[in-house]
């Protein structure tokens, strides 16, 4: 079984000799298992675009299945894109993406600088206040969050999207970790040289922490993307709709012809997952990381 | 909740509180500013709201009305909401395994050194950073009774099953659904886990002669047993939130079968309009989670003592 080889270490391994003569290890069942894997999780993906392919000659659904597209064509793209306000849905994702993330990181950035670098009264009871955010389900804060922007006069706006994405758990977690590794002597050395707080975080924490910021603002792009639930809620006018929602809005309008709203659906994935591809390696391991502490 | 590894202890500065050069008493303050008066419109304010209206009646026509508790006593007869509690147990129940075994052996089985092994991991990770609209997509092909998941089901002699519409099977594809969407996400937890297995123990155990399983047992696991209780209560947390797939999927349906308590709020909320109520039936899956959380934490506090 796959399972039996050794676990080991990547770092480790790379930097030490093979010390113990070791049993031989089935690579190639080691990868035909890989491979197995893989398409359980990449297949449903690879499917919805063999749909989207589909000629309206050929029928979506078969028994057995015919997943290949004969010839495969490129028209319910084109329909999806025509038919829907799909450039709308697109353009409003990436404004919400632009305006939110830098907020963000901002807001992230500022909150997590005193928690890790600062001593001050109540600092435990700030960090808490702000983690316990991450324990509170989405489902809960939809009502009284409905309310709130009622009140203030913001339903069905961009700011009703884009405020309450702004504050994360996540991103000052992360970075009151890495404020709070940053060697003692590199800040003292910049306080000995008579530089303010604020100056010490512009030009010494946040620089040092340039690859985590990266991170965040990766990570806020693919949450900001993909949200759904809260733009359906403070949102009625569609011109105002993410991707994600508009997706689901396709589905519900144009619920006749399955090739169609898989081509949308494409369309929707196409950014995230080109984003991902690209940075998947700082992702995963900064992800790891987090967990580490 | 320290020993989970979800809320790591404070380093304590290190000479004790102190006023630094050019630092005032409210510059840390005064750092926070943005993000304190966003925690106060965006969790302070709605929580206090939240209160508010689990003891009104509020039916957005009609103007607020103070009712004590009879929007709890209501909850405590109503027949829908005890089905949507159990159905929430019984969801979690069927999704912790993908949130706490499997990703164990996903994690096992990229955490080696192999040519294009982050493709693999790459791949594994793809279904998290992609909008549960798509998946949800995706999956009421695969799902649906002509879809390629009874073909699989045929070739083995079963079948066919409408899962989305059979009241039987709903609540577990669903589950089955979330699963695979956050399996990658576990395994990176798990991932970072196992590169902290000490390796000598590991080769040490190979040269005495043992086994796949009991290195498994007695080597892997007890080193990792910190990072169970963290994707435990993540698990637990993450299953609360399924209400996109049930609401791209299914809607709560068949006849209620994947009505969750999440969905049974949005639903008694905006589609019911019974925001009073709805505020109730929060508050007690607010209560339920931190309940969790707690006896989390209790078992976490046990081992360690």
């Amino acid at each position: 079984m796959a399972v039996a080889a050794p676990v080991r270490t990547p770092e480790k391994a790379a930097t030490k000799p093979k010390a113990l003569p070791r049993r031989r290890r089935p690579k190639v069942g080691t990868y035909v298992l890989l491979v197995l894997v893989a398409g359980v999780f990449v297949g449903p993906f690879l499917l919805l675009l063999a749909t989207a392919l589909k000629p309206s000659s050929q029928p979506v659904f078969s028994f057995p299945p015919d997943l290949i597209p004969r010839p495969p064509v490129v028209d319910w793209f084109v329909e999806a894109w025509t038919t829907i306000p799909y450039g709308r849905f697109l353009l409003n994702s990436v404004l919400y993406v632009g305006v939110t993330v830098p907020l963000y990181l901002v807001v992230s950035a500022t909150t997590a600088y005193p928690l890790a670098r600062i001593s001050f009264r109540g600092r435990q009871f700030f960090f808490l206040l702000f983690l316990s955010t991450m324990f509170l389900p989405g489902e809960l804060m939809l009502i009284p969050r409905f309310l709130v922007m009622r009140e203030l006069g913001l339903l069905d706006s961009y700011p009703a999207v884009i405020l309450p994405a702004i504050l994360s758990s996540l991103g000052i977690f992360l970075l009151r970790q890495t404020f709070a590794a940053i060697p003692d002597e590199v800040i003292e050395a910049a306080r000995v040289d008579g530089a303010s707080e604020w100056r010490i975080f512009l030009s010494v924490a946040c620089p040092i922490a340039r690859p985590t910021i990266a991170v965040l603002a990766i990570l806020g792009f693919i949450s900001i993307w993909n949200s759904f639930l809260w733009p359906l809620v403070a949102l009625d006018d569609q011109s105002k709709f993410p991707i994600a929602l508009g997706i689901a809005y396709l589905s519900g309008v144009s619920g006749t012809d399955v090739r169609g709203l898989a081509a949308g659906t494409v369309l929707s994935l196409v950014p995230v997952i080109a984003v991902f591809v690209f940075l998947q390696r700082h992702i995963l391991s900064s992800m790891a990381g987090a967990v580490k502490g | 909740m320290a020993a989970t590894g979800l809320i790591p202890r404070v380093r304590r500065p290190r000479h004790g509180p102190r006023r630094v050069v050019g630092q005032k008493a409210w510059t840390p303050y005064l750092f926070m500013l943005p993000g304190l008066l966003l925690f106060a419109l965006m969790f302070g304010w709605p929580a206090f709201i939240s209160l508010q209206m689990s003891v009104s009646s509020y039916r957005i026509v009609t103007p607020v009305r103070y009712v004590g508790l009879d929007n709890f006593l209501r909850l405590a007869a109503d027949p829908q909401f005890h089905h949507a509690i159990g159905n929430t147990f019984l969801f979690m129940a069927m999704f912790l395994p993908f949130a706490v075994v499997l990703p164990l052996f996903l994690a096992m089985l990229v955490n080696r050194r192999l040519r294009g092994i982050h493709a693999f991991r790459a791949a594994y990770y793809l279904p998290v950073v992609t909008s549960m609209v798509a998946v949800a997509v995706a999956w009421r092909y695969l799902l649906s009774q002509e879809g390629v998941v009874n073909w699989l089901l045929s070739l083995v002699g079963l079948g066919p099953i409408d899962f989305l519409l059979d009241t039987h099977w709903a609540l577990p594809a669903l589950a089955v659904v979330e699963g695979w969407k956050n399996m990658g996400l576990f395994m990176v937890i798990y991932l970072a886990a196992l590169q902290g297995v000490p390796r000598e123990h590991l080769e040490a155990a190979t040269v005495d002669g043992a086994g796949a399983a009991r290195r498994l047992w007695h080597i892997v696991l007890p080193a990792i047993l910190p990072y169970v209780t963290v994707t435990l209560t993540l698990g637990m947390l993450e299953s609360t939130r399924s209400f996109e797939s049930i609401y791209v999927l299914t809607r709560g349906g068949p006849q209620d079968s994947t009505l969750t308590l999440g969905y049974y709020i949005w639903h008694t909320a905006f589609e019911k309009y019974d925001v009073g109520y709805a505020s109730a039936a929060g508050l007690v899956l607010w209560l339920i989670m931190i309940g969790l959380a707690l006896a989390n934490q209790r078992l976490t506090r046990r081992r360690d003592a």
